[in-house]
């Protein structure tokens, strides 16, 4: 096989920071190559110059041998090298066509040829054996759709090597399924792909060849079939890991109970029920997973239980007292540790600095406020703590959250929330987009934090970390419960079903 | 390495200095054209009301009114709110401490001038309010509710300082002169018209930027402008803490006419504020001040400079005081564009540059 794109010594500096360093890789004609590693390590700068996004401050690109220079993605494009992000960049009131063919659409005489563009994209579709339609308005299609869609658009331009940041993040493992198998397709048809991710599983089953970046160099060029998962994780982070930390030796849940939600229902702002009836209780010294295929109104269970939407019917209890609608700050005086759904968005103030986002909602614990003043010398003590205890890599330890990867952001959080002795913690997809270490960290301080007596109600779309981690696993499908399982005794084809919607099973 | 804001100061101050510039620049073209030396023009503008002790007094004093204005809306952008109805809450706060430094007559000058701020403060916070309710609960866009209820005051208080309130005995519309007592004296010193209220605008200046750099509400407000989602979800109260806001912006728009009508009109007429109006020169003084309590007051003297200023090129040279509006106009026109990114630092800017002519 021949060698299509390589990089010599490939360096890209940020100041003073160097991202890349000497980068060496080579992707070979017609292969999945992943590109692996922790959060911050580099993989995207890597691929933003493969794009023409960066331009590399040492080093070179070949393409076919030959050395080429790319003063932006439109460069690129023209060279076959096509890149889908991991922020789809699509118009929601066009549709799919429209999307595909936007910025080189196909006209004659002047006007837009519908008819003409149609046809071509229904073609594509067919030679690569999507299942979508092209006449669908982009708001109306799903995520994974989505990525068809912008996988579509670099074909239609005539790529050949195909990039992919971290797709499989948004979607549920019914479309990476699909998303696997696309990419496979493609690969028969002649095309070379780059996959970015950190999900080692997808790893083994797509790619032909791995490369291990940690820290903007490459530490390891392997063989799919030469290699395991474990191998692997420990290439990127350096040290032997546990690739699932297990709920096994902890004492049993207590019998008491610790939280109870009782028959909610809410309304969507079109007015809509998107909650019916839910129920479910968690017990001290337990953790209760929510599983559930995303969308299934896992997201507003959340936002009712977390105090930023209200309940239209039903109660919620902790310990006995009545937090119906309460508002996030009483819930979290009352005992209630809060990990959003997304940390940037509801969990930490990215422009804003890492002692403030220590303190956010928990202003009257640590000594940290004094009569609405607060006190500088108190917040940093504090921050300092945290970033000790939690092992939170930062560059500046006053400065803004925006300085920090996306696991030590998170970690910021858990101490936050960690540190104010919570009775109960709502973990929201505590580990999504957080490198394996951070994982690790993550899902060691949530069942220690079980172990100690302390309730823990788990929702997250990673099936492997609920069934790792919960004590009871209760399945959301269309707005309400559907079932509840043993993680113990069930599979995961089990509880796949239950996800599915198929037949209710052991109701109790 | 994530550099530190401060390390990029240097656009920022770039960014405001170049607008004003600009507008100085063609400024001075018309000047030429009205057949005038322009850099003459400005030298008697700014030379006087900057650079002669009494004339720089007089600009402070001028300021003072500014400076709260500036600062009222400054507060309220913190939190991605604009008050823009800061011209109304001045009017309105300086009408009634007007009615009521002529109506009342308290024994000790003190309270008597407290009593009256205190009133212009009130009304300041509760026209304030109308607009904060409306978008804490109803989700009304405040920017169009303040700007509409400003026009809306304003012929209030037409009718009422030409009608109930009207001054009996005087020639044109007015209400009663307030009384002494209620009076800011002049201090008097190197003869400028400097009075407390002065360095009463100055303090509070300092009270809201320690109330914004190290208090709860005061981050609590930077949360909100910088990312709403997160403060709601971590219990800041979103909706309270905008009726908060506005009503301490209402309050010093009232205050800046309460100390208005006692330091320099001491009665209300129809221009009481002056032509383009204390509260929408406030808005150019945040914007030029970029929305910074240190930046405010400065932007608030440099105005008050120009405004005094105006006089004096009107007095010495044929040069019409208006060329200060149109200097007005041109730097809120050249604000608007932002001419250098202030992501990265001049010297950073410049290196890329370089790097970006050796590549190419």
């Amino acid at each position: 096989m021949s060698i299509i794109i390589e990089t010599k010594k490939l360096t890209k500096k940020f100041g003073d920071f160097v991202a890349n360093s000497k980068i060496d890789i080579q992707v070979e004609k017609q292969e999945i190559k992943c590109i692996v590693g922790e959060n911050g390590a580099g993989k995207s700068t890597l691929m933003n110059m493969l794009y023409g996004v960066y331009k590399p401050t040492s080093g070179m690109i070949l393409l076919n041998g030959k050395e080429i220079v790319m003063n932006s993605p439109t460069d690129a494009i023209r060279n076959g090298i096509g890149m889908v992000h991991q922020h789809f960049k699509l118009v929601p009131s066009l549709t799919v066509y429209e999307n595909i063919l936007l910025g080189s659409e196909i006209t004659k005489r002047g006007l837009i040829d519908r008819r003409e563009e149609i046809t071509k994209v229904k073609k594509l579709i067919e030679q690569y054996q999507f299942q979508i339609d092209p006449m669908e308005k982009i708001q109306n299609i799903s995520v994974g759709l989505c990525q068809q869609v912008e996988i579509l658009k670099m074909l239609y331009r005539n790529v050949d090597i195909l990039i992919l940041d971290e797709p499989t993040a948004v979607l549920t493992p019914q479309e990476v399924d699909r998303l696997m198998e696309n990419l496979k397709a493609l690969k028969k048809q002649g095309k070379t792909i780059i996959v970015i991710t950190h999900k080692l599983r997808e790893v083994m089953y797509v790619s032909d060849s791995v490369t291990v970046i940690k820290s903007g160099q490459v530490i390891g060029n392997v063989k799919t079939k030469d290699t395991n998962e474990t191998e692997l994780a420990q290439m990127m982070v350096g040290r032997d890991v546990v690739l699932t930390v297990r709920n096994e030796s902890g004492p049993k849940p207590r019998e008491e109970e610790a939280y109870r939600v009782e028959g909610i229902c809410t309304v969507n702002d079109s007015n809509h029920e998107i909650l019916h009836n839910v129920s479910l209780y968690v017990k001290k010294g337990e953790v209760l997973g929510i599983a559930g295929v995303e969308g299934n109104g896992q997201s507003e269970l959340i936002k009712v239980l977390t105090g930023v939407m209200t309940v239209t019917k039903g109660k919620v209890l902790l310990g006995g007292k009545d937090m119906t609608n309460a508002w996030p700050d009483k819930l979290r005086k009352f005992g209630i540790g809060i990990i959003p759904e997304d940390r940037y968005a509801q969990g930490l103030c990215k422009e804003m600095t890492i002692p403030e986002n220590c303190i956010a909602g928990y202003f009257d614990t640590h000594g940290v406020c004094n009569k609405g003043v607060l006190k500088s010398g108190k917040m940093k003590q504090l921050c300092d703590d945290y970033i000790q205890k939690y092992d939170i890599r930062v560059s500046d330890q006053y400065g803004v959250i925006s300085q920090l990867s996306g696991g030590n952001a998170q970690k910021v959080i858990i101490a936050r929330e960690f540190e104010n002795n919570p009775d109960l913690i709502i973990a929201c997809q505590p580990t999504r987009g957080v490198d394996i270490g951070s994982i690790e960290f993550i899902h060691r301080q949530l069942l220690a934090l079980r172990n100690a007596g302390k309730a823990v109600l788990l929702i997250s779309s990673e099936l492997t970390e609920i069934m790792s981690l919960s004590d009871r696993i209760v399945v959301m499908y269309k707005g309400g419960i559907i079932g509840e399982v043993d993680p113990q005794a069930a599979s995961a084809e089990e509880i796949g079903l239950l996800m599915a919607g198929a037949g209710a099973k052991g109701g109790n | 390495m994530t550099k530190k804001k401060s390390d990029y100061i240097g656009p920022k101050v770039l960014n405001t200095l170049l607008p004003v510039g600009l507008a100085f620049l063609i400024g001075g073209i018309i000047i030429l054209c009205i057949g005038e030396n322009p850099l003459e023009a400005y030298r008697i503008m700014l030379g006087k009301s900057l650079f002669t002790a009494k004339g720089f007094l007089n600009t402070l004093h001028y300021a003072s009114p500014l400076l709260l204005t500036g600062l009222a809306i400054a507060i309220t952008f913190k939190a991605n709110l604009f008050n823009m109805g800061v011209e109304g809450q001045l009017l309105v706060g300086g009408f009634f401490a007007g009615i009521a430094g002529a109506s009342l007559d308290l024994t000790s000058p003190v309270m008597q001038k407290v009593v009256c701020m205190l009133v212009g403060i009130g009304c300041g916070v509760l026209f304030a309010l109308i607009p904060a309710l409306l978008r804490a609960f109803f989700h009304v866009d405040e920017m169009v509710v303040t700007l509409m209820l400003n026009y809306a005051m304003i012929k209030v208080l037409e009718y009422l300082s030409s009608g109930p309130f009207r001054e009996a005995g005087s020639g044109y519309v007015c209400t009663p002169v307030i009384h002494e007592s209620a009076m800011f004296q002049r201090l008097g010193i190197g003869n400028s018209r400097l009075t407390m209220f002065f360095f009463l605008a100055f303090a509070i200046l300092l009270i809201m930027t320690f109330i914004f750099k190290k208090t709860k509400l005061g981050m609590e407000i930077t949360a909100i402008g910088k990312n709403p989602d997160f403060a709601e979800a971590t219990g800041m109260r979103v909706r309270r803490k905008i009726i908060i806001l506005m009503c301490i912006s209402g309050a010093l728009a009232g205050l800046a006419g309460a100390g208005h009508m006692m330091s320099e009109k001491f009665k209300y007429t129809l221009g009481f504020s002056g032509t383009t109006g204390l509260g929408w020169d406030g808005m150019l003084i945040a914007l030029l001040g970029r929305h910074n309590p240190i930046g405010v007051l400065l932007a608030a003297i440099f105005y008050s400079a120009l405004k005094t200023g105006a006089d004096n090129i009107n007095m010495y040279t044929s040069v019409p005081k208006e060329i200060v509006g149109v200097l007005q106009g041109l730097i809120i026109l050249f604000l608007a564009v932002q001419f250098l990114d202030e992501r990265f630092g001049l010297r950073e800017r410049f290196a890329r540059r370089m790097s970006r002519k050796e590549e190419a």
